[in-house]
């Protein structure tokens, strides 16, 4: 069914499917531009993408064979295509953005067959466990599932009844009662471990056989409530694509401690850790910060001096000091006044838009938020292929552009725009280099750093830096109602900046927070401490390069390539979308980026225009037809909102039926 | 090309300040229960301004040009969508309000958005169907041999209970017909779905296919304990109309 041949001419090309260029595709296909979305891999979202845990076993066994690969190239074929006054510029073929590759299993191996040498890269084939899976109960999950549709809609109401509503404070009463509305529903949908479950052991085995429940990524970050992508995803209504949950509480982890840092000001009255005394200067404290700029004389004599010292001669408590330096700035000691402030307001602005905290998480992880991006492009007329890639870009000498493509089956396709993930980008091209790595670790837990009445919440944990000069550790704990984790689990991601290989830098915080069991399935002893702490069943460290620090200057390329570097190690993706926008601003200056997508109720078909009896049928190949078709369609399918003021009048009477509708009921 | 656009009388969700869309779904989740059906007793509006008492998502899978978006533009609009070959563009999901056994079932037909042709469909699509109509294309060798390498991936990604449909498309092609009925029964016996053939130019079945997947899913959901299993073949077979019988 791929043996169809490409287009020969596109208006964008765009090759990798990680978040930016996703969001590219989307914004061109959106406005009528002709859209090639290509990637060289089998899935979508390159270095943005999650995984089952078989399909991450695959991945892992890819990287292995990559590194013993020697790459040859047959650079005759395409040779022949390029012509007269054009010049080849080849790409890449392999990818090597993530190094240090390293996996350990201590999840006991019994169930099936005793004890031996466990090869933990080689996992049983896949067809097989998805067999095993079939005979298991699909009950639970079939309830989660068919009730995400729903709690989608819950989520996106929430944030227009926001919208509309002018209060937008922080106010105490707000908060409380958005996170109950969520909190409520939190018990009907999450698949509530039976405690029985929770006392079996996890052995390899089950996570081989539940291994579709995973879905782990490779990139770990959390959506800001008013940060760029939530924004975007609003308004351009890709939101309708995907689901989310919020993040249920913020934890840190001080003196080997893990402990609840109050962020909203419920939390603050309801914390216990904190003295009346600590409670009233936090709160004056979060207050200022809220609308800093109003008063300069506050703090411009720090302007120049880092936000931790300015903390400390605002008489907060050692104690409050590091909540507001590593929990709600999440910044480093070294970070100047005015950056540490402006990161405070944000997290306070984004409080209470959709829960208690101010951020969300996409259910199935974060690689689908590419991929509902591409969906949005498909829909526009985007044509899709994955496994496929570009040899090499062909360059017009003349006025150094590119003018085409060579793909991977020979076929040279024109563009006018080129867009392309930096890890498709070879040496030669590159003007200076200038990487870093971030260092991750992935570990799956047998329960919560923290338990607490409700199991199913997804936890922000900062860990402050072992050693004062270090970068703080990042790490989300994801629950099984996230649908990143099977039940009885919880997934972990920790995240920093590299200054070793992720194990150097990660293993510390995990021997610190987890148990590791001396021998796989082994019990922690009595009396040592570990028996309180989570045990790790499987644990993955990587280094994947951040490429983030490069612009346009790095790369010796012709000015309509257009280049996308990957994840960058921020909490945020407010750095990709920014980089996604201002890459469209440049390709189309004079079009908007990303407008809202017309309901698909609003397109209706009419059947009344006299039907070209036997022709339906002919499977005719004439591609100039097709083309000029989807052109048409491309162009005339959506409402256009300066003429159609019927639609807004009818909108506005929506909104007067939501005012009518009192949000009580939720 | 018989294909034309029109807004309907109902919003569009194009005004820059706000998104009815979403707006619109509210009046949906007020009355909606956690596990994903709505709760019968407190009837919902739907985004068409329809109500409703319990929704669904359906996708459509197959290989390019088998009439995917034929179909669904045919059960939801009653229209068919003529020219020799319609790459999709612009479909995204559909609602259709169906009335079954005096509840109203509100299906979400999807469709591929064309990233089928170079079997590039996201993961997320299989995995949040209730329901898959897999389709064929009867004057269309290929797209029939390609039914099995579908399957595969469905089983990969969508969720194990998923009510899967195989429908042979383009019925009404007699003359060029290559694919025998026959051959479209024993694949889906083989596979143990039910099976039947369609066509979204004279409409044979379409309505059919919806609804047997309609009553199918609402019967798991809202199943009694001792009530019997709903037969979905036996109803498609009792129901079903043959090729050239008549234009339902």
């Amino acid at each position: 069914m791929a043996a169809e041949d490409l287009p020969s001419q596109f208006d964008v090309v765009i090759l990798g499917t990680g978040l930016t260029e996703s969001v590219i595709a989307a914004a061109c296909s959106r406005v009528g531009q002709s859209v090639l979305h290509l990637d060289r891999r089998n899935y979508y979202a390159g270095n943005w993408a999650s995984f089952t845990f078989n399909g991450l076993l695959s991945w892992i066994e890819e990287y292995k064979n990559q590194q013993e690969l020697q790459i040859t190239e047959s650079e005759q074929e395409w040779r022949s295509l390029i012509e007269d006054g054009e010049e080849a510029v080849p790409l890449n073929s392999v990818d090597s953005s993530i190094s240090n590759l390293e996996v350990f299993c201590y999840a006991s191996e019994e169930e099936e067959q005793e004890e031996e040498t466990k090869d933990l890269l080689t996992c049983p084939n896949a067809e097989t466990v998805s067999e095993e899976t079939n005979s298991d109960s699909t009950e639970t999950q079939d309830t989660v599932t068919s009730d995400d549709v729903t709690e989608s809609n819950v989520k996106v109401q929430n944030e227009e009844n926001e919208d509309s509503a002018p209060k937008e404070q922080l106010h105490a009463s707000d908060i409380s009662e958005h996170s109950q509305s969520v909190e409520e529903k939190q018990p009907n949908r999450s698949p509530a471990d039976p405690p029985a479950e929770l006392q079996k052991k996890i052995t390899y085995q089950k996570l081989l056989k539940e291994g579709r429940r995973f879905n782990i990524d490779l990139v770990s970050k959390l959506m800001y409530s008013r940060g760029a992508l939530v924004d975007l995803l609003i308004k351009s209504n890709v939101s309708r694509y995907a689901e989310f949950k919020n993040i249920g509480r913020i934890l840190t982890c001080r003196n080997g401690k893990v402990e609840q840092v109050p962020c909203s000001r419920a939390d603050v009255f309801a914390s216990k850790q904190l003295t009346v005394v600590e409670k009233r200067m936090l709160m004056k404290f979060l207050t200022f910060c809220l609308d800093f700029e109003q008063h300069p004389e506050e703090y411009q004599d720090y302007s120049e001096k880092p936000f931790s010292e300015f903390l400390k001669n605002k008489k907060l408590t050692e104690n409050l000091q590091d909540f507001v330096l590593l929990s709600i700035a999440m910044v480093t000691q070294q970070t100047l006044t005015e950056e540490g402030l402006k990161a405070t307001q944000h997290f306070l602005r984004c409080l209470g838009r959709y829960g208690n905290t101010p951020f969300l998480f996409p259910l199935y992880g974060l690689g689908e938020i590419p991929q509902c991006f591409c969906r949005m492009c498909a829909v526009f007329g985007g044509i899709y292929c994955l496994r496929h890639s570009v040899q090499c870009l062909v360059v017009d000498k003349e006025s150094n552009k590119v003018k085409a493509v060579i793909d991977t089956r020979g076929q040279k396709i024109g563009c006018s725009h080129f867009v392309v993930e930096d890890s498709y980008i070879r040496e030669e091209q590159r003007e200076s280099i200038d990487y870093r790595q971030i260092s991750r670790a992935v570990l799956i837990t047998d329960r919560s750093v923290l338990p607490s009445e409700s199991d199913q919440q997804i936890s922000l944990v900062t860990v402050p830096p072992v050693e004062s000069s270090g970068p703080a550790v990042r790490m989300v704990e994801l629950c099984s109602s996230s649908m990143t984790c099977m039940p009885g689990t919880c997934l972990v991601h920790l995240t920093c900046s590299s200054s070793g290989t992720a194990q150097q830098d990660l293993a510390p915080v995990v021997s610190q927070l987890f148990h590791i069991p001396t021998t796989p399935g082994e019990d922690p002893s009595e009396g040592t401490g570990e028996i309180s702490k989570p045990a790790v069943l499987w644990v993955m460290y990587f280094n994947m390069r951040d490429t983030s620090a490069m612009d346009s200057s790095c790369y010796s390329l012709p000015s309509n390539v257009h280049v996308c570097t990957g994840p960058d190690a921020g909490l945020g993706s407010d750095y990709s979308i920014k980089l996604a926008e201002s890459v469209f601003h440049c390709l189309l200056p004079d079009e908007e980026f990303c407008p809202p997508a017309p309901n698909p109720e609003d397109i209706i078909y009419d059947g009344d225009a006299p039907q070209a009896e036997g022709r339906g049928f002919d499977e005719s190949n004439d591609t100039e037809a097709n083309k000029s078709q989807a052109e048409e369609e491309g162009t005339t399918n959506e409402t256009n909102p300066e003429n159609s003021e019927a639609a807004e009048m009818d909108s506005v009477a929506q909104e007067t039926t939501l005012d009518t509708n009192p949000p009580s009921e939720e | 090309m018989s294909r034309k656009k029109a807004l309907k009388g109902k919003g569009s969700s194009n005004t820059p300040n706000s998104s009815p869309s979403a707006e619109k779904e509210k009046g949906k989740k007020v009355s909606s229960q956690a596990n994903g059906v709505v709760h019968p007793s407190r009837p919902s509006l739907s985004n068409s301004g329809e109500f409703y008492d319990i929704a669904f998502k359906v996708m459509l899978v197959g290989d390019s040009g088998v009439g995917k978006t034929c179909l669904l533009v045919r059960f939801k609009d009653g229209a068919f969508l003529a020219g020799s070959f319609i790459s999709t563009v612009g479909i995204d999901f559909r609602n259709k309000v169906l009335s079954i056994d005096s509840m109203r079932v509100k299906l979400q037909i999807w469709d591929t958005a064309g990233q089928e042709r170079f079997r590039s469909v996201t993961h997320a699509y299989y995995r949040d169907a209730h329901a898959l109509l897999l389709l064929y294309d009867v004057t269309n060798k290929s797209s029939f041999d390609n039914i099995q390498a579908w399957l595969t991936e469905i089983h990969e990604f969508a969720q194990q209970n998923v009510v899967i449909m195989l429908l042979g498309n383009k019925a009404d092609a007699t003359h060029e017909r290559i694919v025998k009925r026959e051959e479209g029964e024993k694949l889906a016996k083989e596979f143990g779905v039910p099976f039947m053939e369609t066509s979204a130019k004279t409409g044979l079945n379409v309505e059919l296919a919806f609804t047997a997947v309609a009553k199918e899913l609402k019967h798991r959901e809202l199943k009694e304990p001792n009530e019997p299993k709903f037969q979905l073949q036996e109803y498609v077979n009792k129901e079903m109309k043959g090729v050239g019988c008549c234009r339902s």
